[in-house]
């Protein structure tokens, strides 16, 4: 009976489907891009008013049951105008669609990866694509971002390929410390500490961490800049933060493999170089007469004027006394940059993984320089039960280094070596730089200035890196408004670096090596409970509450030593004095935070944050000062677009505005007690024993404190067509943690104090649209641009100058001083009357007088970090064919050039040329104050310059620049012509960067050619030159 | 049920999110917390002797051709010519102070904090007098009863004493650490590395150091400088060769003067040392020197090169291209890398007691002690590794060739004086503003910053300028100019 009533029961059920299904009518069709005609996967096609729906496949398809044949079929996709078509009884539905500029509901990545719209939120933040990364390959995914986003100062300086990058957002606020931001990728913090960099006597840059990421793998980096963005990462955001979401495989649905590749070629920009080409190499207008004295002029170009006589050179060779050639040209070589990645991705409604290999390989333009870099790197994602999501992302990075190039000072500087040798010497003759016995073959009698050759292929500062990055996350959905997320990752990376100075060498006849192996460690990991639900009708709270565990610890050791024993044989234990040693440090950072956010009916936003921090850094055992802080941040913005009706002109407009506290910790682990150390290697069979440090700890450090405030307000018009993002920003840092500088009769070069206030105020604007707009082309444009204006308001009690660094001349230094900007440049200057005329050791009784200015005291000579930088990029879209290119700019700093001071006084620089056959005429005042005018006799310029070199102001010069960055021309081939194979998309792009310079405002050398990239900006000596590029790039989906 | 267990859950894994450990983990785990006052000790003479750096400037590059002992052609070889290099004068300073001066404060401290005995903290304050000796004689006015206190007491940027206080506390310093000093041995044994814990030794160190420092106020204070002369001769002063103050080096720290020797081959012995040593046959030139090229020690083909020359004027003078042809240091003993670095020699003490009988007729026999000077002088060279000693005979040939002048002693005396503290540089230059011999002529190279003169000091760091500044300031209005021609106070006239 039973078994009977459920046939019935099923029969019933089936006729009642099929009748059912006979009332309904299939519609399907292609959905594709109304510009370019190709299809479009992914998009939502939904019968409107109900939940029935499907996604269109790779193809762009779609097929859906409708009903009502008078159903209307809403189609909708990011980035686009959504849609509505009424079915109309028709079976097949072909739409095109609009693409929509910065759709209205933008979503954005912010703190701890949540993401959030963009309209929510009372803080700036830029995201920038990853594709807009990835234009120009280079050795640092963060170099591309130059230009390109208002409040971000971001300057690779003249450090070399591997060197590191220096990135400020809204100005520096530390006057000592680490002023970059905090790089986080896929959720948990990396270490991105520089290993290393050049000072006064030499050295070289030791690259830093956020260049490990390879850009063809980044989907998004989202600038977090203010201190409301940044309060929920706590004491490490202080400076901002760049949060970095790779590629994961749901970007296209189904199997796909993906492969880009980019490649240049990289020239030096000798177009800088305005060298004079007329006299050559001697001193007092002549010519070397014998080999001895080319070696002991080696560098000299105050010879005679070239005529093509045969002269002796440093080899004892004779060659004809004439122009060779730019040496830059015949030195460096022509670089190399190639970037390959190959990626393979899959999705589905369960799971999505992306794993992809890159090659990144490198050779710089100085010779038997590069680096290598493979990556490879997996993204997933899976839904592991119903309500529980993972997602994991893991990295592995090896990298070598060859020869990082030394930089500042001469001993072992290559660049030193080829860019001040005379006009009649070539520096291709110089080649091989040893001799048959192994020895340096010597070029000047100085033994601190190298053969370049020499400094190029016997030096070694090499680097071996293994680094793994990878972070875990998980999320419970407990009930569908409360939610439990967690999240741990570690950043481990082991460098293993090679520094030798070959047995062989000038300065150092038996060498010297030695070997670090420095192992960094950083564990994170975060635990937050949150709720998203609507309070009462039109209110709606998101919220969460959260806990996070920081660590980092470093080891280094180190072996090596001076005086190998086997000539050639470079090995620690060939070494006749070796040295040990061992560093380590550990410090720990926890914190418990929590944010507010309520929304009122979709425009009007308000967010709490607050967070409390402990520090390992500032915490000792019986300390009594407190080791943690508490501070607390709110932010708001109101849609007025939204709230009130404007014209149809205003599409969005939003206003916003926030205030923010952060507090920050000592960088350093240890800094709060004396301690001792035993030394050395004994001395007559006792051990040694001293106070281990010059800086004079402090045991009662708290944290510092940095406040800001910032309004904004941002806005679409004109149908999209047109957007600008404004902010204006202060912030404050007190108690800044600082080593103050104590008299050396202390014993001690510094003492760690809780000083100082320094602030900056400033303005981002961001201005885009798109001027030109029809059916085959388009122009998009973007302008932006920052105002940063810093002040040192105190230091300590009695307004001490806290130096910053020291360029090799010793008469021109980075400070900071009360009152005036971060990072001011002190030199010392002429002496001068109330007329400014110079005052110079000039005897008029004397013939053979040779006026030489005075040196005068010291004086702030200019700054070091540009206030204004601003950039333009345009995209003109022709069908296919796509044009992008970007200039930027930077303007109101000073550098000053030991580059050109040596030129100078060397003879090579062009301002030389003036007196050379009659003298020069110079006029002043002499010690006594009176005027005189004089003629300086050919013979004795060498020494009017000598003096001129040593007095900083000369050398100090405006460093503004406008630079053509970045071109790229490519074609996108049609989707039509690539249904015919296998493959997806196709584009290919030629690229330039660093064409040429706009303006300009400095001779010689590249406006941003610092040699280090650490607080002292504003100093430079002889780096790597800077390089122009040209290339291709292509990208390839199967 | 379940959300609370979630949260509970939360609650606790949030919690335990503080700051445990945290005060350990702030630890040095690599560094002790104290150690060893005889391994500071030992620290402290290495800094003392000092490194290459304040070696090669201060000592040779300036005083060691301003007393026209060695001579350089070299355009850096400042105190030759009488030029002036900041740095390089003011190198003493600039390690002194954040090596030795922090040290032996920090030594005080930790003595009375661990109640160790009294002639420990003797030995200790007696080193400090010696630092702080070499300081202001070569300075003026230092900062001394605040320096190197930076983390003690806080002090960042401290005073600059008056020498006349300096010297007042140095010499009251010695007088109540001798007679804290007995006989026996220090509890510092092998770690103190002069005198290895012979405390009679430290007590005629102290007693000698008395003596030196006592004689130096002779031109500003007549009266003190006798009554601290006679007081350091009644405590008992050095009476053989046996209680030199000096230690000797190793390869694992150098003597900063070898060191010098072997990264440069400019200096050589000046000709104003090397004819005094030919003019008496003195048998230690054999022992000090050797010649440039070939390295032969025989006084026939020695000769000095004159001070205040650069390249072109010996070319111009002698028509030699290089000094290939003159003398240099004895690089096989002298410039060895464990030679000894002298402090205090006996030699010394004889010739100041030599002097005190003439001067100021206190304790007798002038020409007995004259010439045990000159034999201790000789015999010390002995010291140095690989060294020829000097026989007895050729003393003896010595002293009758050039007798005690009775007439010229105080002369005589002092330029004796001058040859024996060869390589302790510090003391030449002391001992000849305070006596005014020998005559040196100084030389008036072009571009010189005195005047054609001796200088009478060396200058103070420049950074001082800017992290001192007041301190600096108020001593620059007190001393006089921050200049080489400025005169220190004992230095009166």
């Amino acid at each position: 009976m039973i078994q009977k009533l459920l046939k019935l029961f099923f029969v019933f059920f089936v006729l009642g489907t099929i009748s059912m299904q006979a009332q309904t009518t299939l519609v399907s069709g292609t959905v594709t891009d109304a510009l370019d005609g190709t299809t479009l996967p992914g998009v939502n096609v939904v019968i409107k008013g109900t939940a029935t729906g499907a996604t269109t496949d790779f193809d762009g398809h779609y097929s859906v049951e409708v009903s009502d044949p008078n159903g209307i079929l809403q189609f909708s996709f990011i980035g686009y105008t959504t849609q509505e078509v009424s079915v109309n009884g028709n079976n097949t539905l072909d739409i095109a669609m609009q693409a929509s500029n910065e759709a209205l509901d933008e979503v954005v990545v912010t703190a701890l990866g949540i993401r959030k719209e963009a309209k929510a939120l009372g803080y700036s933040v830029t995201q920038v694509e990853g594709s807009e990364l990835t234009v120009i390959p280079t050795t640092s995914a963060i170099n591309n971002l130059q230009g390109r986003v208002a409040g971000v100062n971001v300057t690779q300086n003249a450090t070399g390929a591997a060197g590191s990058t220096r990135v400020i957002i809204r100005g520096s606020s530390s006057l000592t410390g680490n002023n970059q931001p905090l790089y986080v990728v896929d959720g948990i913090p990396i270490t991105n500490q520089t290993n290393g960099s050049a000072g006064m006597w030499g050295g070289s840059d030791g690259g830093d961490g956020i260049s490990a990421i390879n850009p063809d793998n980044i989907e998004s980096m989202s600038v977090l800049k203010g201190g409301a963005a940044t309060a929920l990462y706590g004491s490490r955001a202080a400076n901002g933060v760049i949060i970095i979401t790779t590629k994961t495989g749901s970007s296209q649905e189904g199997f796909g493999v993906e492969l880009s590749s980019a490649f240049t070629m990289d020239k030096v920009n000798t177009d800088l170089y305005n060298y004079q080409t007329q006299y050559g190499q001697g001193q007092f207008g002549e010519k070397p007469v014998n080999q001895e004295a080319a070696l002991s002029q080696a560098f000299s170009s105050w010879g005679a004027k070239l005529d093509g006589s045969s002269v002796p050179q440093w080899d004892g060779v004779s060659r004809p006394y004439s122009y060779v050639g730019n040496n830059a040209e015949k030195f460096y070589e022509t670089g190399f940059t190639a970037n390959n990645t190959i990626a393979i991705s899959d999705a589905n409604e369960t799971m999505n993984y992306r794993f992809s290999y890159s090659n990144l390989y490198n050779e710089d333009v100085m010779p038997n320089a590069g680096l290598n870099r493979h990556t490879f790197a997996i993204n997933a994602g899976a839904k592991l039960a119903d309500k529980l999501t993972s997602n994991v992302s893991a990295q592995y990075i090896h990298e070598k280094v060859d020869n990082r190039a030394r930089l500042s000072d001469a001993p072992g500087n290559a660049n030193y070596s080829a860019g001040l040798l005379p006009p009649n010497v070539n520096v291709n003759f110089m080649e091989p730089g040893h001799n048959e016995d192994g020895t340096e073959r010597r070029i000047s009698s100085g033994t601190f200035t190298q053969n370049p050759y020499w400094s190029a292929y016997n030096f070694s500062n090499d680097d071996l890196k293994n680094r793994f990055i990878g972070s875990f996350t998980i999320r419970y959905d407990i009930l569908d408004w409360l939610y439990l997320s967690g999240r741990a990752g570690i950043d481990y990376q082991n460098i293993s670096r090679t520094g030798v100075t070959p047995w062989g060498t000038a300065y150092q006849p038996n060498g010297s090596m030695n070997v670090s192996n420095i192992a960094t460690t950083q564990v994170d990991g975060d635990i937050i409970l949150g709720i998203d639900r609507e309070i009462i009708d039109r209110l709606s709270i998101s919220a969460f509450v959260g806990g996070n565990s920081n660590t980092v610890r470093n080891e280094t050791l180190t072996v090596g030593g001076s005086n190998f024993i086997v000539p050639g044989l470079e090995d620690i234990g060939n070494l006749s004095s070796q040295s040990r040693s061992r560093g380590f440090s550990e410090r720990a950072l926890s914190s418990v935070y929590g944010s507010i956010e309520l929304a009122w009916d979709s425009w009007a936003y308000l967010t709490w944050t607050g967070r409390n921090d402990w520090f390992s850094t500032l915490s000792f055992p019986d300390k009594e000062e407190p080791n943690d802080d508490f501070y607390q941040s709110l932010s708001g913005s109101v849609i007025l677009s939204e709230a009130f009706e404007m014209g149809s002109a205003i599409n969005f407009l939003k206003v916003r505005a926030g205030y923010s506290e952060v507090a920050g910790g000592a960088d350093a682990a240890y800094q709060l007690a004396l301690t001792y150390a035993i030394f050395g290697n004994g001395f007559l069979g006792q051990p040694l024993g001293r106070i281990n440090g010059s800086q004079i700890p402090n045991s009662v450090l708290v944290p510092s404190g940095k406040t800001e405030w910032e309004i904004g307000a941002d806005g679409r018009f004109l149908e999209n067509r047109l957007n600008f993002d404004i902010a204006l920003y202060g912030n404050q840092t007190k108690n800044d943690i600082v080593g103050v500088g104590a008299s050396l009769a202390s014993g001690y070069g510094s003492a760690l104090q809780n000083i100082s206030i320094i602030e900056n105020t400033g303005v981002e604007i961001l201005v885009g649209g798109t001027p030109v707009r029809t059916d085959n082309f388009e122009w998009y444009t973007s302008f932006n641009y920052t105002y940063n204006s810093s002040e040192i308001v105190a230091t300590d009690d009695v307004d001490s100058e806290i130096s910053l660094g020291t360029a090799r001349s010793r008469n021109v230094q980075i400070k900071q001083i009360v009152g005036e900007d971060f990072g001011t440049i002190v030199g010392t200057t002429y002496v001068r009357d109330d007329n400014g005329t110079i005052m110079y050791d000039y005897d008029p009784s004397d013939p053979i007088s040779v006026p030489r200015a005075i040196t005068g005291g010291q004086d702030i000579l200019g700054v070091g970090v540009p206030p204004s930088i601003w950039g333009w990029s345009n995209t003109l879209t022709y069908r296919n064919w796509n044009l992008f290119f970007l200039i930027d700019g930077k303007n109101g700093a000073q550098i000053y050039s030991g580059t050109n001071m040596s030129l100078t006084g060397n003879g090579l620089h062009e301002q030389t040329l003036a007196g050379r056959e009659t003298g020069l005429e110079v006029s002043g005042i002499d010690s006594n104050g009176a005027p005189f005018t004089t003629t300086v006799a050919p013979a004795d310029l060498a020494i009017y310059y000598g003096r001129e070199t040593g007095i900083a102001e000369r050398w100090v010069e405006d460093a503004d620049f406008i630079k053509f960055r970045q071109l790229s021309v490519g074609y996108t081939f049609e989707s039509k012509l690539m249904d015919k194979t296998f493959l997806e998309a196709v584009s290919i792009n030629f690229i330039a960067s660093n064409l040429f310079y706009i303006s300009r405002s400095i001779e010689n050398i590249d406006p941003e050619a610092a040699y280090t990239n650490n607080n002292a900006q504003g100093l430079e000596w002889f780096g790597l030159p800077s390089t122009r590029s040209y290339g291709l790039n292509f990208n390839i989906k199967f | 049920m379940k959300k609370s267990i979630y949260i509970l859950l939360f609650a606790l894994l949030v919690s335990s999110a503080c700051d445990d450990g945290f005060a350990e983990m702030n630890v040095n785990p690599t560094k002790p917390t104290q150690v060893s006052l005889n391994n500071k000790l030992t620290a402290v003479v290495t800094y003392i002797s000092g490194e290459r750096y304040e070696n090669w400037r201060a000592q040779q590059i300036y005083q060691s051709t301003m007393m026209q002992q060695q001579a350089a052609l070299a355009g850096y070889w400042s105190g030759d010519k009488y030029l002036w290099n900041k740095g390089y004068a003011s190198s003493l300073m600039d390690r002194y102070y954040g090596n030795a001066i922090k040290s032996l404060e920090d030594m005080l401290i930790q003595v009375d904090a661990e109640e160790q005995p009294a002639e420990m903290k003797s030995i200790i304050r007696i080193l400090r007098v010696f630092a702080f000796s070499r300081l202001t004689d070569l300075y003026g006015d230092i900062p001394y009863s605040e320096a190197g206190k930076g983390f003690i007491d806080g002090i960042l940027k401290p005073k600059y004493d008056a020498q006349s206080e300096i010297y007042a506390d140095m010499l009251k310093e010695l007088e109540e650490s001798a007679a804290a000093l007995g006989s026996g041995t220090s509890q510092f044994g092998s770690a103190d590395v002069i005198f290895h814990g012979d405390l009679g030794k430290w007590q005629r160190f102290a007693y000698s150091m008395m003596l030196r420092l006592g004689f130096r106020l002779m031109k500003v204070d007549e009266a003190s400088s006798k009554a601290w002369v006679t007081k350091a001769l009644a405590g008992g002063v050095m009476n053989s060769n046996d209680d030199i103050a000096f230690n000797y080096h190793d390869n694992n720290v150098w003597n900063g003067n070898s060191s010098v020797y072997n990264a440069d081959g400019n200096p050589r012995l000046s000709k104003t040392f090397v004819d005094f040593l030919q003019a008496g046959n003195d048998p230690r030139l054999p022992v000090l020197a050797q010649r440039r090229g070939d390295g032969s020690t025989d006084p026939a083909d020695l000769k000095g090169l004159p001070n205040g020359w650069d390249s072109s004027i010996l070319l111009e003078e002698t028509g030699e291209e290089n000094t290939n042809n003159y003398a240099e240091i004895n690089r096989g003993n002298l410039a060895a890398p464990e030679a000894p670095m002298f402090y205090q020699t006996y030699a010394e003490v004889e010739f100041m007691q030599a002097e005190a009988a003439v001067r100021w007729g206190i304790g007798s026999d002038p020409e007995g002690h004259y010439n045990n000077g000159v034999e201790a002088a000789m015999q010390m060279l002995a010291l140095y590794p690989n060294s020829v000693a000097i026989t007895g005979d050729q003393i003896s040939t010595y002293l009758a060739a050039n007798p005690y002048d009775a007439a010229n002693a105080i002369e005589q005396i002092n330029t004796q004086y001058w040859a024996a503290t060869f390589m302790n540089w510090y003391e030449t230059f002391s001992n000849w503003r305070r006596t005014g011999f020998p005559v040196l002529v100084p030389t008036n190279y072009p571009g010189n910053v005195t005047g054609g003169t001796i200088p009478r000091r060396l200058t103070w760091s420049t950074s001082e300028q800017s992290n001192n500044t007041e301190n600096y300031d108020a001593a620059v209005a007190a001393q006089g100019a921050d200049e080489l021609t400025t005169r220190v106070w004992w230095d009166v006239n």
